[in-house]
């Protein structure tokens, strides 16, 4: 899509809020951090009170892991396998269920072929296909891709199935009527209307990426934060797993947060308004 | 068929109905020519297939009898070479106005340059200058369709179909609508075939008004409109004959109304 003056930056979009609004935003955020911090307090207090320490460590202890093992080094080795599986299971996934949702969408006949099977497929528990994928795929980062892309692939190729099923009948026809041929009318018509879906999707899938990676190295491999809070929980060392699962927190928020400036810029049609003053 | 741009000849269409084994007789053995440079408007009650027709006539649907004859050639599949207003809008949410319009022009392989000057012109033409950048759902609903409107003029077709463009928009809109619409269809000389449901805006508009009947529908009548343009579309009665022009559509229409029902 052309990108034209429209395209204005973020820092005038928020230039132009009120000072009240400012105000607003920050109560509101702090509302949002608080129960959070009453939480760890909480945790923090009960921790060797309430609930043995060695059952639930405490934040403190979890923080000066996290400190130690980055320090260290400790855990780059297995940032890097999980991240690999993640993003390559994730890239795969979708690609696969964009396209695959793309063709079904299209055309009513492969649709009606295939949809039982894909149907049947969805309800399987993807889960319990980990270990058959790692004798499959061996020990190494393939089964874990494979894994992840397959739960990804599902989520997706449903939510852009759906979607350019969805598009209006008429709004084709007239693009027809316009002089479109194929080609124009998948890129000026299906693609953009089924971009919100695919969007939608892709967000959706996020922490199922990371299910599928993770329940893939807990089941078999040799490194990973899968396998660091396996053995972690193994040796009975909660701070180990607590500080495994506040990597794939910090992960999965910010790939979300990623996601969702991505949409904002994509689907910049839907909430125009936001975009400057121009209400009438 | 010299000066016919379109003819309907001896169409007939059956749907299926729900729930039943046989089909709904829709339309059935509806003629006539529409000439070039002409506004028709087609007349007739809900459900009597006034629209198929205009579907027809873009090539969206093949009537099972007889045929759609565009300047003697055979309607057989999508025909380009007419614009299509639809009852709704129908911009693309995902483009601006601009883009909006420009989106024929860019299919056709219009070069850039022209492209621009031709979008320019006919924003301007609707009255929607100034609101290139935005996208339809910041316009009003009378904007959108003057959008809709502009990227039909834009391609300069050789026939406008119009569905019940102004169906939903608001009495003063509306009004306003029509009065362009005289002005925008006589600059062009454009042929155009408008379906409506609305007596008034019939008779203002046109300058032949094909009247259908009830289901399985007829054309009952194909009554010219002789009066001097351009016609006052805010008080319609103060245009002269007026009166007897909406007279004789509403003669063959009133039939039509079951008028005993209770309301």
């Amino acid at each position: 899509m052309t990108d034209l003056a429209y395209d204005t930056p973020p820092s005038v979009e928020s230039a132009a809020i009120p000072p009240r609004a400012w105000a607003e935003r920050f109560a509101y955020g702090l509302l949002a951090v608080l129960p959070g911090i009453v939480f760890l307090l909480f945790w923090q207090w009960a921790s060797g009170r309430l609930i043995r320490e060695l059952y639930v460590s405490k934040p403190t202890a979890i923080a000066a892991r996290l400190y130690e093992l980055f320090a260290s080094g400790e855990i780059y080795p297995h940032l890097w396998t999980t991240g690999q599986e993640l993003v390559f299971g994730y890239v795969i996934g979708v690609a696969g269920g964009v396209l695959g949702g793309y063709a079904l969408g299209r055309s009513p006949r492969l649709a009606r072929i295939f949809e039982p099977y894909v149907m049947a497929f969805y309800g399987v528990p993807k889960i319990a296909l980990a270990p058959l994928f790692i004798i499959w795929f061996g020990i190494g980062v393939g089964s874990k891709i494979a894994l992840a892309s397959i739960m990804v692939f599902f989520l997706v190729f449903y939510n852009v199935f759906a979607g350019v099923r969805s598009v209006d009948r008429e709004l084709v026809n007239l693009t027809l009527v316009m002089g479109a041929n194929q080609r124009q009318l998948t890129y000026h018509v299906y693609l953009p209307a089924a971009a919100p879906y695919v969007m939608l999707g892709m967000r959706m899938a996020i922490p199922y990426s990371v299910i599928g990676v993770i329940v893939g190295e807990i089941t078999s491999s040799t490194q990973g934060l899968g396998l660091f809070i396996h053995e972690a929980s193994a040796t009975y060392d909660p701070a180990g797993v607590f500080a495994g699962i506040v990597i794939l927190l910090g992960f999965v928020m910010a790939a979300g947060a990623l996601a969702g400036r991505l949409e904002r810029r994509w689907l910049r049609w839907r909430n125009p308004s936001a975009t400057g003053p121009g209400d009438i | 068929m010299s000066d016919h741009v379109l003819a309907f000849d001896a169409i007939g269409q059956d749907f299926p109905a729900p729930g039943q084994r046989t089909n709904i007789r829709v339309l059935d053995g509806i003629s006539f020519e529409v000439d070039r440079g002409k506004f028709v408007a087609v007349i007739g009650p809900s459900g009597c297939g006034k629209s198929t027709l205009l579907q027809m006539a873009a090539g969206l649907l093949i009537p099972m009898r007889g045929a759609v004859h565009h300047r003697s050639r055979r309607v057989t599949g999508i025909n380009t070479e007419v614009g299509f207003v639809p009852q709704q809008a129908q911009l693309f949410p995902w483009k601006t106005l601009c883009e909006n319009v420009e989106l024929p022009l860019l299919l056709r392989g219009v070069a850039a340059g022209e492209r621009k000057e031709r979008v320019a012109s006919a924003l301007e033409a609707v009255g929607l200058k100034g609101f290139e950048q935005h996208f339809p759902s910041q316009l009003s609903g009378g904007m959108q369709k003057r959008g809709s409107i502009a990227r039909t003029l834009v391609y300069r077709p050789d026939i406008i179909l119009m569905d019940e463009p102004f169906g939903a928009l608001d009495a003063q809109t509306r009004m306003l609508m029509q009065s362009d619409l005289q002005n925008l269809s006589m600059e062009a000389g454009a042929t155009v075939v408008f379906v409506t449901h609305d007596i008034t805006e019939a008779v203002l508009l046109a300058d032949q008004v094909a009247v259908l009947s009830q289901r399985p529908s007829r054309l009952l009548a194909n009554i010219q409109i002789d009066l001097p343009r351009p016609r006052n579309m805010f008080e319609p009665f103060r245009n002269p004959g007026f009166e007897a022009a909406y007279d004789a559509v509403w003669t063959e229409f009133r039939s039509q109304i079951d008028t005993g029902r209770a309301h």
